[in-house]
């Protein structure tokens, strides 16, 4: 194993063609193919404007991907764990493995040996393109994002190397979660890394990705995506706890997709970066499957979260539940955009979708659209969306108590919060979770 | 489960008005727009110089938008407007009495089921027959009061002064496609202006019908209440089956003054081959209260979303809106309100009901701007499907740059529930009157805001399409 830390020859995304992007790298035909078929679709596609729908509050065309440096990860690496990871890791509780990734390059990667035993696979993108790049084409090349968001999609596809690939085999039940660190530290780059989970019939598994960087000096994307993948009776906790420093903006694609009586939980919780976009969508696929979704977000400054979300009830009796909240506080935005979609035939479907948004401040902004489009007529689908601030009568009692206005405020946007903090199931991601919004509310 | 066979005896797809009155319209234009199409209709209307530039300059600004793509199917449409007939005017002057009512039109108001007496009732009734008024009253006393009720084109010729103070300033040519489209042929329509402090107690009516196959209607409303008036306006319309697409595209500018309240009835029932592309707008000013009443039952695609500009401080908007989509039927209906001021309310309630192939959508926005403080707005849609083929959307923009804003939207979707029927059978309801028990229920907290004393036909429309023959 080579321990290159660089990809190829870099040059600007402007400058790049796909051949200076994949110089050196060897990886199947079948990967090669589809990768580079993305990167014509790339090429050939214009970017997105704010006449679109689903681009309509965040302006794409104002950030600088042609003059950002693109990085496609090459070999994994075996380093040490750093400092700041391993005290994270230190307070977050018991673990099933570990993955460290540099620009989406996988630099440390261990597995409890018993969880390995088991038939649990953890291993990097790269590798498992090698193993199964027929799996890994399927669940990634064959996804048909909607026409807004295909040129992102097929530029993370373009750059793929960068992520892991975690295999959960039927009926295995991991102890404990797999706690992921996507670290960006190089200014000026674009890097791109995704999350592949697959739990087999009656699987359990839980992941938390932790995306982190310091401030940068100069403008960074990350991009990422995620399959989630549950066969019949799995059951999949996927969390991502997005903390960059400022300058980074970061784009997040995530497929889930729930089969027969599979219940899959998803999690979001945005805090840094000076722009980042989540979509998220939830394909119920299979009768009896169940899905939640939610997210947490907490804007300061000029931070500018927008969420997309789909629950596409495919299947009859499927039941899914999306709980978004987000708090804004000084200039920071957000959006949320969601949709419930019923196909014909989806009957007994049971759908939820709530967006609850507090601003704090008078120059912070929030949009809500909670769509339905429902073809069925046996379902049981509600939406409900609001947007305020917190209740006179509420701070008013806490100053009382001595607290300032501001901790006031900060304590009610934490119990604001708890409601979806408390449907983790996991122990140890919610605290973890709750340790991270501590710290950037500044409780 | 003979649920179909149910449905349809409700008689809720039933159209009741698709007969068709003989008529000899005294001018018909050429289908298909143009120049000189635009610049035959001010001619014929007698108009000053100013409104024939505005139109030409509104014909501009109609060619250079796009056609929407949003909303409805609307790709049929350009061949439908090029056999349209932008104008028609079936008599040469106003008439004064129901006596001078000629006994076609007559005809059609007594299919309609508006009684006589009813009409005696009636305080004012601007009887819009294709595109011009033909029948208007106005009783002696509101005279007095100075409260003008005319025909849009008498507004222009009789109150110049009032009528270029407000026209197009609610509804701006550039606002869209179809604002511009009317603004360059508007035709019809009622010219309203409430003096101060006058409060009129009978509802304003204007009853018309679009008569004429490929005929466009594209009437123009204007309505100024001043300063602490009190007027209720109701328009219904109900249009004869035809067998090609026809197009109808109205412009309703209403300025509530300081104080003033004002409420907007529309009962809309076009035959189901119409396009109804129409923009509603309200300027609420402080303290006043509009409130829309819109029934969107017929036409093949609606697309209306009444608006209210709450500009003032205090200013209260409400939006009742009711759809029903029977087969082959897409009603895309909301309402809009834009909170610009301080201390503005306002309460967007929406129930839909679709059936067969119908779509009914829920489109709204809901604006809060930077500094009006302490808005309040809350919206809530229910539809209601009543078989598998049927579909239901729910499109709500909520947008809010002001943090001491308190919004709430809510939406929820069902089917008539099988214990719902179930127990009213059990009961002794056949399944017909079950089901038509649950659909009137369903809508009831928008119908009961109907005003059946003066409109027992708009009443009929509602009731005939939603109840049917079941009793």
């Amino acid at each position: 194993m080579s321990t290159m830390t660089a990809g190829p020859a870099e040059s600007t995304l402007a400058a790049a063609d796909f051949d200076t992007l994949a110089g050196g790298l060897t990886e199947p035909e079948a990967i090669a193919v589809a990768r580079a078929a993305a990167w014509e679709r790339f090429t050939a596609l214009p970017w997105p404007t704010k006449k679109s729908e689903e681009w309509r509050y965040t302006d794409l065309t104002k950030v600088g991907f042609e003059a950002l440096t693109p990085v496609v990860p090459a070999t994994a690496t075996a380093e040490a764990l750093s400092a700041d990871v391993r005290e994270v890791l230190g307070r977050s509780g018991e673990r099933a493995g570990v993955v460290v990734l540099r620009e989406g390059r996988v630099a440390h990667l261990e597995l409890e040996p018993e969880v390995a035993r088991s038939g649990v696979v953890l291993c990097s993108i790269r590798d498992a393109a090698d193993r199964h790049p027929e799996v890994l084409r399927r669940a990634l090349f064959e996804v048909q994002p909607g026409p807004a968001e295909e040129k992102l999609w097929a530029l993370h596809l373009a750059l793929l190397g960068g992520g892991y690939f975690l295999h959960v085999p039927r009926g295995v039940e991991m102890p404990a979660p797999i706690h992921a660190f996507h670290i960006v530290e190089r200014a000026g780059t674009l890097s791109s890394a995704h999350s592949f989970v697959y739990g087999e019939s009656g699987a359990r598994a839980s992941v938390i990705d932790e995306f982190l960087s310091d401030d940068l000096d100069a403008e960074t994307v990350s991009l990422h995506g995620a399959t989630i993948t549950g066969e019949g009776g799995a059951g999949i906790e996927y969390v991502a706890l997005q903390r960059f420093g400022r300058g980074v903006k970061r784009f997040s694609t995530q497929h889930v997709a729930a089969g027969r009586d599979s219940r899959i939980v998803t999690f979001n919780v945005t805090l840094g970066g000076d722009l980042a976009r989540t979509d998220v969508t939830s394909r119920l696929d299979g009768p009896g499957s169940d899905s939640e979704m939610l997210a947490l977000w907490f804007g300061d400054s000029d931070q500018h979260f927008d969420h997309h979300t789909l629950q596409h009830h495919a299947a009859p009796h499927a039941h899914s539940d999306l709980l978004f909240k987000g708090a804004l506080t000084d200039s920071g935005s957000s959006v949320f955009r969601g949709l419930i979609r019923v196909d014909k035939g989806a009957q007994l479907t049971d759908a939820y979708q709530t967006n609850r948004n507090l601003l704090l401040s008078e120059g912070s902004h929030a949009s809500a659209l909670p769509n339905l489009e429902i073809e069925a007529d046996d379902v049981r689908c509600s939406h409900g969306a609001t947007i305020g601030q917190v209740e006179d009568g509420q701070l008013f009692y806490l100053m009382s108590r001595g607290l300032t206005r501001r901790q006031a405020e900060r304590l009610l946007v934490f119990g604001f919060f708890d409601e979806v903090l408390g449907r983790l199931p996991m122990e140890g991601v919610r605290a973890r979770v709750r340790e991270a919004i501590e710290e950037k509310i500044g409780l | 489960m003979p649920q179909n066979e149910t449905i349809t005896g409700l008689g809720l797809d039933e159209y009741k008005y698709g007969f068709v009155t003989e008529d000899q319209p005294v001018f018909k234009a050429v289908p298909g727009l143009s120049g000189d199409i635009v610049r035959q209709i001010s001619h014929h209307k007698e108009e000053p110089e100013w409104m024939l530039d505005f139109r030409l300059k509104a014909l501009d600004v109609y060619y250079s938008k796009p056609m929407p793509k949003w909303g409805g199917d609307l790709s049929k449409l350009e061949d439908t407007l090029d056999e349209i007939y932008f104008y028609l005017k079936p008599q040469d002057q106003m008439e004064r009495s129901w006596d001078d009512v000629p006994q076609e039109i007559k005809d059609t108001f007594e299919k309609l089921g508006i009684p006589e007496a009813e009409r005696k009732a009636l305080a004012g009734v601007g009887a819009q027959y294709e595109s011009e008024m033909v029948y208007h009253s106005l009783k002696e006393q509101w005279e007095e009061q100075g409260v003008i009720f005319e025909s849009i084109e008498d507004g222009l010729a009789k109150h110049p002064e009032l009528f270029r103070q407000y026209f197009s300033t609610v509804v701006p040519t550039h606002d869209n496609k179809f604002a511009a489209l009317n603004s360059a042929v508007w035709s019809g329509g009622s010219f309203v202006y409430i003096p101060k402090g006058v409060k009129v107690e009978i509802p304003l009516q204007a009853y018309f019908r679009v008569n004429a196959e490929r005929m466009g209607q594209f009437e123009r409303t204007l309505i100024i209440c001043e300063e602490g008036a009190e007027a209720h306006y109701i328009e219904g319309c109900t249009a004869p089956v035809y067998s090609t697409d026809s197009f109808h595209s109205g412009v309703i500018e209403i300025v509530v003054k300081k104080g003033a309240r004002f409420r907007y009835t529309t009962i809309q029932n076009w035959s189901n081959n119409m396009y109804n592309l129409v923009t509603q707008r309200a300027l609420v000013h402080e303290d006043a209260k509009m409130e829309w009443l819109d029934g969107n039952l017929g036409s093949k695609l609606t697309m209306k979303y009444p608006s209210c500009f709450l500009v003032g401080e205090r200013a209260h908007g409400e939006i009742l809106s009711i759809a029903y989509a029977g087969d082959g039927q897409h009603q895309d209906t909301g309402g809009k309100v834009i909170h610009a001021a301080p201390h503005t309310t306002s309460q967007i309630t929406s129930k839909s009901i679709s059936k067969g192939l119908g779509r009914s959508s829920y489109r709204g926005l809901c604006k809060v701007y930077d500094g009006a403080e302490g808005a309040k707005s809350n919206v809530e849609c229910d539809a209601l499907l009543l078989d598998e083929q049927s579909r239901t959307d729910t499109y709500p923009y909520i947008e809010i740059d002001e943090n001491t804003a308190s919004i709430g939207h809510e939406a929820t979707v069902s089917k008539v529930g099988d214990e719902q029927l179930f127990y009213l059978m059990s009961r002794g309801l056949d399944e017909a009157e079950a089901m038509a028990m649950i659909v009137r229920g369903f809508i009831e907290p928008v119908a009961r805001e109907l005003p059946l004393e003066y409109a027992i036909e708009l009443n009929r429309l509602i009731e005939l399409e939603m109840e049917g023959s079941v009793g």
